[in-house]
């Protein structure tokens, strides 16, 4: 039997509290999903050198293929343990909680603005291309003119958004699901990205989450079902740990803090992880220039 | 330069692996360009806009996996989605010890595996022809799983083989069992006195499971391929088969399978009937008996009525036989629970001949079961997307399979009409097969028992009884767990049926109102 060195709150308390079956969705050699018959959300079972995330548990183990998970394996739990078809007992009793909490929006943006000046410029050396970011020299016709797609809309969705044009931000914003290559759209993992932004509370787009909302209900469809889980998570505020170490570092003073997590994020999937600090850091620059643009109160809820 | 797509229904690779694999397909020899990229709508926009748009990407979800290649030739393709195919393939067993040897043609195959009495052609139809005629020449029988070949090559290679004393099976001959090996769509069944000469994959199937279950095997089962008692084809293999299983020692009971033959090869067929020296059980989905009788032939008019004869006139002992009668308190049981409005039976079928068989046991007593594959044109669908009162679907036939894999294999299609299905306050019955063997889905049921469990859910909560039969074609020697299979069915609220024939008829005395 397999341990759980940590895991989501919310994923444990639905183990622990009431019935949880499912089947086996897709797997990879890191991690696999299941999906629950019971709300028909996506949970992750995820190798130690994952990290933490939203419905997510970590388990010790470095690699999940020599287990032979199959899509449809059956999925239970007896007694504390998750069961997958008679592959993989997993134990969840005695575990670390982690629980994504977005940090809330400085009340003084000069560090900010500093630390998004020195990650746009990591980013621009050490980011891979291919998908937010251009190639220079674009591998075929079909990856230009994504590029090209992805830019223009990107940055529509950015310049409206900073005028608080909301209406037009969302045609924008549903214009880039599904776009790019990976399993999770470039478009998506930018989304992602650009909802943890909104997410800040006592940001500028802090009461705008409704946004993100809107944009999720109109992505099912668009995208596939992993994709579709994290943008709905993101919508509100539940992301990978390291995309919430990354903000919290963008807050401080720390440069060294800064590079490391933005490089673990960068590391997430092909070019998924610079699509997603290329859309925080997008939500940030355009919470900055929202600023008094932005009518609704901004109040704790 | 051409365009061509494949498509990988629900098919996930992490971002990093198919970035690599983009990469790997560029370098393919021949290939201008190749894509592989989620089908999502923004993807195949792109797609669209640099001209890489097909019918199979228009169709694509956002969960499948597409891949396109852009090439100068037709070769150049097939070789190219054979190379990208391998690149999956490799990928996705990781590291399961050594690959099997591959040979680059027939020739070269047959040189270094001298004792190869057998080569299964499954190429793109264009070559199809042309590699069966190598290993014809080679003196190796044929069993040919590509389609797409036309009549004429169809019938110069089963003369060809004929005139060598070798098995032509097919084109788009999907089921063989040789020497006690399961090939393509096979069951594995026990060893045994009785040979199958089958033009329908799911029909042979069937019968040879039911021959295992009632203590039964078989000796060889030679598939035709579907076209073979055709006019124009004459019932060469059918005709053939039955002189290699009369020829086949081992073989004491002959059972034919198909639908019914042309005129003209049916009188071929009974003619040689006559003349056979070993019984012959002739199961032609509603053929006639009168004739078939005359002939010397053992008439069944189902399938589990062509094993029974089979296994008795081999020798079984038809006391100690479990036969496996209706279960007729649980039909009773059914019709208090259906409403009135819940009239119709929706038969959602991978296998053809099971869906065919479900229709004629419901034809015996309704005159309106429609299909996609009624022969008489007037029951036809008129929208394959849209039921019409009973209604039987065969989502192995064309129509439905173009640019995805059957649907033994990939569920998906069906899973789909299945829920639009169970939404309908008409339906009290939907019936479905789940086939086992080598080549089906590793988990059939499993993929279904979400959608069941929701549906089920559904008719509940609309105050209203869904009556689900499934019926699961396999053996305890399957690669699949057959027991497991049942199980998850049983667990789910699913009314199993014991054989092909019990399922069509259970579906339709379910809903027979008045009696």
């Amino acid at each position: 039997m397999l341990k759980t060195v940590s895991g989501d709150v919310e994923f444990l308390q639905k183990l622990n509290s009431s019935k949880f079956t499912g089947s086996v969705h897709s797997t990879f050699n890191r991690t696999f999903n299941i999906k629950c018959h019971q709300n028909g959300e996506l949970y992750t079972i995820a190798c130690r050198n994952v990290d933490n995330g939203p419905n997510t548990l970590i388990i010790d183990v470095d690699n999940i293929r020599p287990m032979e998970i199959a899509v449809n394996d059956q999925v239970f739990t007896k007694k504390n343990i998750l069961h997958i078809g008679n592959k993989l007992a997993i134990s969840f009793k005695n575990v670390n909680k982690w629980v994504s909490v977005v940090p809330g929006y400085p009340s003084n943006e000069e560090i900010l603005n500093q630390n998004l000046k020195k990650l746009k410029k990591f980013i621009d050396i050490h980011g891979k291309s291919g998908g937010i970011k251009k190639h220079e020299l674009p591998n075929s016709l079909f990856e230009a003119k994504m590029s090209s797609m992805l830019e223009l809309r990107t940055n529509l969705l950015l310049d409206e958004l900073a005028e608080d044009r909301m209406s037009s931000a969302l045609e924008h914003a549903i214009s880039i699901i599904g776009l790019g290559p990976g399993l999770t759209p470039s478009g998506d993992d930018f989304l992602v990205g650009l909802f943890t932004s909104f997410s800040m509370l006592n940001g500028p787009f802090y009461g705008r989450r409704s946004f993100c909302e809107d944009v999720v209900s109109k992505a099912k469809t668009l995208t596939n079902d992993i994709s579709w889980m994290a943008l709905q998570k993101a919508s509100t505020g539940k992301v990978r740990e390291s995309i919430i170490l990354l903000l919290n570092a963008l807050l401080g003073e720390n440069e060294a803090d800064l590079f490391l997590s933005l490089n673990k994020v960068l590391n997430i999937g092909s070019s998924s992880g610079t699509d997603i600090a290329l859309g925080l850091v997008g939500g940030l620059e355009a919470n900055i220039k929202a600023g008094g643009k932005v009518y609704v109160s901004t109040s704790i809820d | 330069m051409l365009v061509q797509a494949l498509i990988k229904p629900n098919t996930y690779f992490d971002s990093v692996s198919l970035m690599s694999l983009s990469t790997k397909a560029n370098q393919i020899d021949g290939v201008e360009q190749a894509i592989i990229a989620m089908g999502t709508e923004m993807n195949k926009e792109v797609m669209k806009n640099v001209g890489l748009m097909t019918p199979e990407v228009e169709e694509a979800g956002a969960s499948d996996l597409i891949i396109v290649v852009k090439a100068e030739t037709e070769e150049l393709f097939e070789n190219a989605f054979l190379s990208i195919n391998e690149l999956f393939t490799k990928r996705d067993s990781g590291k399961k010890g050594k690959s099997d040897i591959k040979y680059s043609t027939i020739s070269s195959a047959v040189e270094n595996n001298p004792d190869a009495n057998l080569a299964i052609i499954a190429v793109n139809g264009a070559y199809a022809a042309r590699e069966a005629r190598k290993a014809l020449e080679n003196n190796l029988n044929v069993m040919m799983f590509s389609d797409n070949v036309s009549v004429e090559d169809e019938i110069a290679l089963k003369n060809l083989a004929h005139e060598k004393g070798l098995l032509m099976m097919g084109p788009d001959c999907g089921t063989a069992i040789i020497g006690n090996t399961a090939l393509c769509f096979a069951n594995a069944v026990r060893k045994g006195d009785i040979g199958i000469v089958g033009a329908s994959g799911t029909g042979s199937q069937e019968v040879s499971v039911r021959i295992h279950e009632f203590g039964g095997g078989i000796t060889q089962l030679i598939g035709t391929g579907g076209r073979d008692l055709k006019e124009e084809v004459g019932g060469i293999m059918m005709l053939d088969g039955i002189q290699a299983l009369e020829d086949d020692e081992e073989t004491k009971v002959i059972v034919l399978v198909s639908k019914p033959p042309a005129p003209s090869v049916e009188e071929k067929v009974l003619a040689k009937i006559k003349t056979c020296k070993k019984p012959v059980v002739v199961w032609f989905i509603g053929g006639d008996e009168e004739k078939i009788t005359a002939a010397g032939g053992h008439f069944a008019k189902m399938s589990k009525e062509a094993a029974l004869k089979a296994v008795l006139l081999a020798g079984a002992d038809e006391s100690k036989l479990n036969k496996r009668a209706l279960n007729i308190p649980l039909i009773e049981d059914v019709r208090t629970k259906l409403k009135p409005e819940q009239r119709y039976i929706r038969g959602l079928f991978s296998g053809g001949t099971l869906c065919d068989e479900a229709m004629h046991a419901a034809m015996e007593k309704f005159d309106n079961a429609y299909s996609n594959i009624a022969r008489n044109p007037e029951y036809r669908l008129k929208d394959r997307y849209t039921s019409q009162e009973h209604t039987f679907i065969d989502f192995g036939d064309d129509e439905y399979t173009q640019g995805k894999p059957h649907p033994m294999i990939d569920p998906s299609t069906r899973l789909d009409r299945f829920m639009q299905e169970a939404k309908d306050p008409s339906v009290g019955v939907i019936v479905m097969d789940f086939v086992l063997g080598y080549g089906a889905h590793e988990d059939p049921v499993g993929a279904f028992l979400p959608a069941i469990m929701e549906a089920k859910l559904l008719a509940e909560q609309e105050g209203r009884h869904l009556e689900i039969i499934g019926y699961v074609l396999g053996t305890e020697l399957d690669p699949q767990d057959y027991e497991e299979q049942i199980n998850k069915l049983l667990a789910a609220g699913v009314t199993h049926a014991s054989s092909s024939q019990n399922a069509g008829l259970l579906a339709r005395e379910f809903v027979v109102k008045g009696e």
